[in-house]
């Protein structure tokens, strides 16, 4: 044969090839289209740490890539730009191998010396240009360009979670123009150059922001089916506050992709037989968390009460669907280290009643239960990014209403917030809520250097005398066991201790939900529930 | 005229600076600031520490005077500063809602005007008057209605359900009709009430059945004669509702997802954006000192007998 019998032979085997797939056209993806996608709120600062914040996550998962690629099914970590990893036994010492070929959208490498710019910026910060540390990286040092495609990180201590943490969204590789940027500019979607599958096209502040795909892009998860460029030629994120236009757009064919879909309107969206997608958030539950530095919850008696006064059911069955399980412990089934404490969180209202009249709370004139002229009043502020949360405090409210406890749920926006929420005297309790597929969350949240949901000595308040070593000791180990086994053990012990103490009173399991058209294919979700479209494409329809 | 003139702009300038200083007061003495709001969201999972360098590195850790000269000083060279909270030059945030705001509350006030002139006529025909009861009842009716009910029922019948108007992606006239009407409908009652009301004062005036007895009809005697004794309230009216209509419009703007000025403030309200809210403020000052100007310039026009009045002053 010569080439060119060789050549015709090759297009007709390839045209068969794509030919005979169309029988089973609802499943072979389809390439082009432009995805339209609802996002409830604007985006805010997208320097990568700060992707937390569900609306900067759903785009930065789009336009950066990680060093790993965590699977959001075993939650094992898989090589993505490091084609593969050695990590010393005490965990202080990383070394990468980087793929070689990836280029970021301004068409500068991403190789060994860009990776290692990163991680010193989300390590250490950058106090110049006032970016901060991102929580996922404990005990950083430096880094060190061991060759062109050869990092090595050094930790000041064992550092377990660290591979972990080079998977998360927190982590999303920006080019050497990006990082030189002052944290101030980088809410301008335009200026965040990473190596994803798309690039920021356009972007009309607070309204819309258009991605492409890159059509060179060949260097996704090397374990995923779908390798090469993305399905779609892009993705148009339109701002739409409102629950009932997002939900209308989408069910009138004006939108294909919503998210932040309440529980109160999945049924309209089922019945049409749109899809539902509730990507849990892997972390810990949707919960309150006491602050014991607070005379009236400093009792361990009246914090148990008040977590058997709880009807987490009521709370699920009133507010919510399916999609939201029962908390059964501090953090979420779905995560790593989970441990079903669920005899732990029984509703018994007659129990209370007797911890707290233990405890010398009396019920007074009015009602609400009384110790030396002191009534049992406490407050709490709304988290808004929670779904439903002023509606779940509520109901809390009424619950403990019924034992003469009063919760008193404050709005939740304003400066107060923030003050008020570091401060004991004024809000005994707060809303906890962290995701992250990784034991090293239990530390976040608790930890006094960390989120400190308890405002422990250390933290985020000044004047705390209140500090539980073992409960920290415990975290410290969380954050630094190397042996698997052990760390995980450690994680299980955190969950008893912080419900044995009555620290915490865990709801619900968070899930992120969104809504597709039928004929949106193949969106798939990082572990800790943020939408990916690499691999998304737009059937017939 | 140009003394009259001259001191109204000092008065201007003079309230101007009174918005800046009392609104960096207030911002000022609130508990907590921009940069901590910012960075205690425990999205960043920041330490003590590093929030505390974090402040340093923003100056917000410095005295009031400090922060005070620092702004004003700002303003002065035309640098608006950075919104903390979006991460983008306050002057590029005004420069993508400014514009669209004042689209919506211009076109929604001539639409406004348009739809109290017409209610005030059509309760004026001759032709209609079994109908006046009903048509008398329609600015109550108008006021009554919530912007936020309008504007989602505005949605979902001419969008969603007769699909004649997209909310998501339109033109740029197309994505315009359903919020110029939700901004119109609740700011057409009160004009269309008073011009209603006078027009009835003005009937029972002498001069009315004077125009008559010279033979003039009635639509005549309202066009010649009443039309132009019931402008100066209405104009009044009209100045004081502009300053409303931008307030409503962070209504209709959140239900239409439209950029502007009204979903801007409370964003910023919300995070204590200092530079954001200073911006803000001037502006709205210098639009609500030129429409009144504009206002007390107009009256001598539509009324010769205020001439005098102001050569005096």
């Amino acid at each position: 044969m010569g080439i060119k019998a060789k050549l015709k032979a090759a297009s007709l085997l390839s045209v068969w090839l794509l030919a005979a797939p169309a029988a089973f056209a609802d499943d072979q993806p389809v390439k082009g289209g432009t995805l339209i996608y609802l996002e409830q709120q604007a985006h805010t600062n997208l320097y990568p740490p700060a992707g937390g914040f569900y609306p900067n996550g759903g785009i930065l998962n789009q336009i950066t890539d990680k060093l790993t690629y965590q699977n959001p099914k075993t939650l094992q970590i898989e090589p993505w730009i490091a084609e593969s990893w050695a990590v010393n036994d005490v965990a202080t010492e990383y070394t990468f191998k980087i793929r070689k070929g990836v280029t970021f959208s301004d068409g500068t490498p991403l190789d060994a010396n860009a990776v290692a710019k990163n991680y010193d910026t989300f390590g250490l910060g950058n106090k110049e240009l006032k970016q901060p540390v991102s929580e996922v990286i404990n005990n950083y040092d430096h880094s060190e360009v061991v060759d062109p495609y050869t990092v090595k990180f050094y930790f000041k201590k064992s550092s377990p979670g660290f591979l972990q943490g080079t998977s998360v969204i927190g982590s999303g590789l920006v080019s050497l123009k990006t990082l030189a940027l002052s944290f101030d500019q980088l809410g301008d979607a335009t200026k965040i150059i990473g190596s994803g599958p798309f690039v920021v096209e356009s972007e009309t502040l607070g309204k819309q922001l258009s991605l492409k795909a890159r059509t060179d892009y060949n260097w996704g998860p090397s374990k995923l089916e779908h390798q090469g460029r993305a399905y779609l030629d892009g993705i148009k994120y339109i701002i739409t506050g409102e629950d009932s236009v997002r939900i209308g757009a989408l069910l009138s064919g004006q939108a294909d992709f919503i998210r932040q879909l309440q529980a109160y309107d999945e049924k309209q969206v089922s019945d049409q037989s749109f899809a539902i997608y509730a990507a849990p958030t892997r972390g810990v539950n949707d919960s309150v968390a006491f602050r014991p530095d607070n005379p009236l919850v400093a009792d361990l008696k009246v914090r148990q009460a008040l977590l058997h006064a709880t009807n987490n059911k009521e709370i699920v069955d009133t507010l919510f669907s399916a999609n939201y399980p029962q908390a059964k412990s501090v953090i979420s089934s779905a995560a790593a280290g989970y441990t079903d404490l669920s005899s732990k969180l029984t509703y018994d209202p007659a129990l209370a009643e007797k911890l707290l009249d233990e405890a010398g709370w009396k019920k007074g004139a009015s009602g609400v239960r009384e110790k030396d002229g002191k009534p049992l009043s406490l407050a709490v502020y709304e988290s808004l990014p929670q779904p439903q949360n002023k509606a779940v405090l509520q109901l809390v409210a009424q619950q403990w209403a019924k034992l003469g406890v009063k919760l008193q749920v404050l709005a939740g926006t304003s400066g107060n917030l923030v003050t008020d929420n570091v401060d004991p005297a004024k809000t005994p309790l707060v809303v906890a809520e962290v995701g992250r597929a990784d034991p090293d969350v239990i530390k976040s949240q608790f930890y006094p250097k960390n989120r400190d949901a308890l405002l422990q000595k250390g933290g985020l308040n000044p004047k705390a005398t209140f500090s539980d070593d073992k409960l920290n000791g415990i975290l410290e180990t969380v954050a630094s066991e190397t042996d698997r086994d052990k760390r995980l053990a450690a994680a299980k012990a955190a969950q008893e201790y912080l419900l044995d103490q009555a620290y915490v009173i865990p709801f619900f399991e968070e899930p992120q939900v969104f809504a597709g058209a039928p004929y949106v294919k193949g969106v798939a979700f990082e572990a800790v529930g943020r939408p990916s479209f690499y691999s998304a494409w737009l059937a017939e329809h | 005229m140009a003394r009259y003139i001259l001191s109204r702009l000092g008065q201007a300038l003079f309230v101007l600076w009174a918005a800046f200083t009392v609104s960096f007061v207030l911002l000022q003495s609130l508990p907590g600031d921009a940069v901590l709001i910012k960075f205690q969201n425990p999205d960043y999972g920041l330490s003590p520490e590093q929030l505390a360098d974090i402040r340093a590195a923003y100056g917000a850790d410095g005295s009031f005077l400090q922060q005070y000269a620092h702004a004003v000083w700002n303003f002065l060279t035309g640098d608006f500063g950075y919104s903390l909270q979006a991460g983008v030059p306050v002057s590029s945030l005004l420069a993508t809602n400014l514009p669209p705001s004042l689209l919506l509350a211009a076109s929604g006030f001539v639409v406004a005007t348009l739809l109290a002139v017409l209610i005030a006529i059509a309760c004026n025909l001759s032709g209609l008057a079994w109908l006046r009861g009903l048509i008398q009842s329609i600015p109550s009716l108008f006021i009554s209605v919530p912007t936020f009910w309008l504007g989602i029922m505005l949605i979902q019948i001419f969008s969603f359900r007769l699909r004649l108007v997209p909310v998501i992606n339109p033109g740029p006239w197309e994505g315009l009709f359903l919020p110029i009407l939700t901004v119109a409908v609740p700011i057409s009652a009160p004009l269309a009430q008073i011009l209603l009301k006078n027009i009835d004062e003005v009937l029972t005036k002498p001069f009315v059945p004077v125009a008559r007895a010279k033979g003039l009809s009635h639509a005549k005697v309202l066009w010649r004669h009443v039309a132009k004794n019931t402008l100066l309230p209405v104009l009044t009216v009209a100045g004081l509702l502009f300053g409303e209509l931008i307030a409503s419009a962070v209504i209709t703007e959140t239900v239409f997802g439209l950029n502007g000025i009204g979903g801007l403030t409370k964003q910023a309200v919300d995070s204590q954006d200092v530079a954001v809210l200073q911006a803000i403020v001037v502006i709205a000052a210098t639009a609500f000192v030129i429409i009144n100007l504009v206002v007390d310039l107009l009256y001598p026009v539509l009324d010769p007998r205020l001439k005098t009045k102001l050569g005096a002053a």
